[in-house]
């Protein structure tokens, strides 16, 4: 299984990144990914993290079609591991941090 | 109507309501574009991924490198299906010079705002048929009737590329717009058409979990938890190379 969330310290956070990494990257591995993370947290949370994992689809669109940039507390916060994941590198960074 | 009834697993009654009501929304007129052109704005959310000047430019370097026509499945207006496309493909490479394109293309920033709000609600039902393995819905019968063109009188310039609408500025004219909701930036940001606003965050609130809860770590809401939720977000937004 791809995707090392293991270290996140949250339970099936393997699952759950493999489930969201195929979803966007490899739709043909997707059922296998979606049964195995079904497997570990069950058919509810299942239903859950589709509807988490559709709607921040949506949000991410929203977010960077319309410019708008992270809250100054948001920004602050977060200012240590954006530069250590490279997200101040994301082109849709440009302006917005 | 549409429903989950024939879904293998049980899909919460909140979920499957707010998707009905979305795609009521999505068939009536808006704030600028009719029922006809929202749902058509709505094939075009969908013909996108298969589009080949989409797929070229998702591949190349830098988008603004290829040209030519999409592949769209409407008579919507190029601009408009420009934004449609390239928000539903590659929205993390989009910069404010694209915004500006639109409106000197020919789009109002009303039109321009409304289609974000459109492909966004398309997104968060497709990608939950999508994720669960069901069949994308069949998109609603357009419903006549003439757009409201209500621009509100709050709006700003210098939060975002477009216009929005501070919680402090929200007139009686889209009173309610921020209810059960923080006004962060992300509430704002469809605030030019307030009713995209009530309308995605009505979404929002079941396929998420409601402004209020959000924090509330003592109490699970769902049988995913605020961790595993977060978790998830976050990898979604990381894929999608989305700063917010």
């Amino acid at each position: 299984m791809e995707g090392d969330g293991s270290s996140a310290g949250v339970a099936a956070s393997a699952a759950l990144a493999y489930f969201a990494d195929t979803f966007f990257e490899d739709r043909t591995a997707f059922p296998i990914a979606r049964e195995a993370l079904q497997r570990e947290i069950g058919d509810a949370a299942l239903v859950d993290a589709a509807g988490v994992l559709a709607i921040y689809d949506a949000v991410v669109k929203i977010a960077d079609a319309t410019g708008i940039p992270l809250e100054e507390a948001k920004a602050e916060m977060s200012a240590d591991f954006r530069e250590d994941l490279g997200i101040n590198d994301y082109p849709s960074a440009e302006g917005r941090i | 109507m549409i429903g989950y009834d024939h879904s293998p697993l049980s899909v919460r009654t909140d979920l499957a309501d707010a998707h009905q009501r979305a795609w009521r929304r999505l068939a009536r007129p808006g704030a600028w574009f009719t029922g006809f052109e929202r749902v058509a704005i709505a094939q075009e959310v969908r013909a996108a991924p298969a589009c080949a000047l989409c797929i070229e430019r998702k591949n190349a370097v830098s988008p603004y490198a290829v040209s030519g026509e999409h592949t769209s499945v409407t008579d919507l207006p190029a601009a408009l299906i420009e934004v449609v496309h390239r928000t539903r493909t590659d929205a993390g490479r989009l910069t404010r010079k694209f915004f500006d394109d639109a409106i000197t293309d020919g789009l109002t920033d009303g039109h321009y705002v409304e289609a974000i709000g459109v492909v966004a609600t398309v997104v968060a039902v497709d990608s939950f048929c999508d994720a669960m393995g069901l069949p994308r819905h069949d998109l609603p019968r357009p419903i006549d009737g003439t757009p409201s063109q209500h621009r509100p009188a709050g709006a700003r310039d210098g939060l975002a590329w477009v216009p929005t609408v501070a919680p402090e500025d929200v007139t009686e004219a889209e009173a309610g717009m921020y209810d059960g909701l923080t006004g962060v930036n992300i509430h704002r940001a469809l605030s030019l058409v307030p009713s995209e606003v009530v309308g995605f965050f009505d979404l929002d609130k079941v396929q998420y979990l409601p402004d209020n809860k959000l924090r509330d770590f003592g109490i699970e809401y769902r049988d995913l938890t605020h961790a595993q939720t977060e978790f998830l977000a976050a990898r979604v937004s990381a894929i999608n190379q989305c700063v917010y």
